[in-house]
């Protein structure tokens, strides 16, 4: 594999990490996620490194490595930063090229994000002063409810009568949880229910960035299918889901760094 | 080259807010306090007060929680806790504005819970370009001269006059300061720029001028002007005395070219006028000078403003600093946002709290925002 130039991105958010190699031709090599922890700037070595071997590289051999996520500032490999948003907008345009807006759902924020026809960031909106809406929201409900968190989502498919969860604040959420188990109502009517409020709480942040279809979804919210349905119905338009959603801000990332590479 | 050296009167003032009226006050100088920038300034000074901007402090408030509502704003809280911290002893007179209900319920509690100094209530109509405006904002200086007039004694009008000319002066130095900052971004910051704002607002206005007149003479002596990149940005929005929040927009990529603050440029609003008598200037240029969303004039679009503002600086984009819960600024953000984006200016909105340093996560917006000016993310 030597001579051959490979670009690299990370995305370092607060759940998880995520890394993915590319060559000249913006080709993925190899990507990998792991969970951020407590030191991000280690998790960052670390996933670039997996990655590198997946794709068959050695981190040394990067010609450049963007960073990107809330902890982008922490990881030493980089040869610069891009935000979240504009890798995500490259990403997903990159993976869709029809796709006029891009819904990212990650553990500690959510983002909605309005492209024009050629791709750039025409407008953006994020909640990322709460935790509602975001990939912990559901976290947090997973283990009060003793659930899998990746088969929460599918089982909201078996509600019968979702429940009504009316606040947007996870601790007060939670309390309306205990409330319905309290009651006796079945666990994938709350499921549902958590799924709908999830959907609800992003829609507002769609309709104030006034989004238009096709619509990307990504981050790791996106493999909640119960979620995605959710937020599919208030849309009234199909989300079309990444084979792999978690890792299309670090294929953002990766494509920037072939930009910057090849410009050097 | 560095401007530095000018630069350290304003940074020494900023420092310790309350050094510079406390050594005044303590040289004998009288000290009035006020909260707004429609109290009419030239009549405190021409009656020998240092008039010092009422501005709150940095940090967590607490006393104040216990006797203002929750739907108050963080300057209000903090404001009245540095009063009920008893940190303006050396005041003889508070100022106050009918800006919105929340600082009338400050001006009675501050009254009713500290007692240490005389306090004014200045009423500005709201609508301010009418003739019974006039008449009414007359009347209203009038009084506000008798009142100040029992402790002062008589002001001469040689005394308001000279005042109303050196506020004047003032108010186009700043305008120039602001103008050769947009022209040349980058010799000085937007941040640094803020900061002598606020010390204008904590100094004697003639001390202020020559620092500034001698700032402006070292930038106009420069000769290797900064050629920067980074994209331009105006500032708009309401109380917020806190500069780390035009830090971090600066940090994140974005150049604060110009601003409508309370704090910032609104201060030094200049305006033409001349009046048959000293007062009368007074009056007319309070009415005629640019307005904040507390006043209306006309029921002018209050996008208008700021879409020829942002043309006028070349402002790539907006930034809306907004104080939570403050609800004039509130009600003119909807229109001003609408007249934005008819004028194709992209704008960001950041939630401010003067208690509070900005949360990290503001960066990624202010860095997105920058991100999106630049036209990035092209496929």
């Amino acid at each position: 594999m030597s001579g051959r130039a490979v670009y690299a991105g990370v995305d370092v958010g607060s759940a998880t990490t995520k890394a993915l190699w590319i060559d000249g031709d913006a080709r993925v090599l190899g990507s990998r996620v792991i969970p951020s922890g407590g030191n991000l700037a280690d998790a960052a070595s670390r996933c670039l490194q997996y990655a590198a071997e997946e794709a068959g590289c050695s981190l040394d051999s990067a010609v450049c490595i963007v960073a990107t996520g809330y902890g982008r500032e922490r990881v030493a490999e980089r040869s610069r930063s891009v935000t979240e948003i504009s890798c995500h907008a490259r990403g997903a345009r990159a993976l869709y090229p029809e796709a006029r807006s891009v819904i990212d759902i990650g553990g500690q924020d959510s983002k909605a994000i309005a492209l024009d026809e050629r791709g750039r960031v025409l407008r953006f909106e994020m909640n990322d002063k709460c935790a509602a809406g975001t990939g912990r929201f559901l976290e947090v409900m997973a283990r009060l409810l003793e659930l899998d968190l990746d088969r929460f989502g599918s089982r909201a498919g078996h509600a019968v009568a979702p429940v009504s969860i009316s606040s947007t604040c996870t601790v007060f959420a939670e309390s309306e949880v205990i409330s319905h188990l309290a009651q006796d109502r079945a666990v994938d009517d709350i499921v549902a229910g958590l799924c709908r409020s999830i959907a609800a709480r992003v829609h507002s942040l769609v309709s104030r960035a006034r989004l238009t279809a096709p619509t990307m979804m990504t981050g790791g919210v996106a493999k909640n299918v119960g979620v995605v349905n959710a937020m599919e119905a208030l849309l009234g338009s199909p989300l079309h889901i990444p084979e792999s959603p978690q890792t299309v801000g670090a294929l953002g990332a990766a494509l920037y760094a072939l930009d910057e590479g090849t410009q050097q | 080259m560095d401007l530095s050296p000018w630069l350290t009167v304003f940074q020494n003032v900023t420092a310790d807010y309350y050094e510079y009226a406390r050594n005044a006050a303590a040289q004998g100088r009288k000290v009035a306090g006020y909260f707004c920038s429609y109290v009419p300034q030239e009549l405190l000074y021409g009656a020998g007060y240092l008039p010092i901007r009422i501005l709150g402090r940095v940090g967590a408030t607490s006393r104040a929680d216990e006797l203002l509502q929750p739907f108050s704003c963080s300057f209000a809280r903090s404001v009245l806790d540095t009063a009920l911290e008893r940190e303006w002893p050396f005041l003889s007179l508070t100022l106050f504005s009918h800006t919105c209900d929340t600082m009338q319920n400050v001006a009675d509690l501050w009254r009713a819970h500290t007692g240490d100094s005389k306090t004014i209530i200045v009423s500005i109509p709201t609508r301010v370009d009418t003739e019974a405006a006039a008449q009414y904002y007359s009347d209203e200086l009038q009084r506000v001269r008798s009142l100040l007039e029992e402790d002062s004694g008589p002001i001469a009008e040689d005394a308001i006059q000279q005042a109303f000319d050196l506020y004047q002066g003032h108010r186009a130095t700043m305008n120039e300061l602001y103008r050769l900052h947009a022209e040349h971004p980058g010799l000085l910051t937007g941040t640094q720029l803020m900061e002598i704002n606020l010390a204008g607002q904590l100094m004697d206005r003639a001390e202020h001028l020559a620092a500034v007149k001698a700032l402006i003479a070292a930038f106009q002596a420069v000769s290797d002007l900064p050629d920067e990149k980074m994209p331009r940005v105006f500032v708009w929005g309401s109380m917020c005395r806190h500069t780390a929040f035009i830090e971090l927009i600066e940090q994140a990529g974005c150049r604060v070219v110009g601003d409508d603050l309370c704090v910032g440029s609104r201060s030094y609003a200049p305006a033409h006028v001349e009046g048959a008598t000293p007062m009368e200037s007074v009056v007319r240029y309070y009415l005629a000078r640019a307005h904040c969303p507390a006043f209306h004039r006309d029921m002018h679009h209050p996008g208008t403003a700021l879409v020829e503002a942002a043309q006028r600086y070349k402002a790539q984009g907006v930034i809306f600093l907004m104080t939570n819960f403050c609800d004039p600024t509130a009600f003119d953000y909807v229109p001003i946002t609408q007249a934005l984006e008819k004028a194709d200016i992209p704008s960001l909105t950041l939630s401010v709290e003067q208690h509070q340093e900005p949360p990290e996560q503001l960066r990624t917006r202010v860095e997105a925002f920058a991100e999106m000016l630049q036209g990035s993310a092209v496929s």
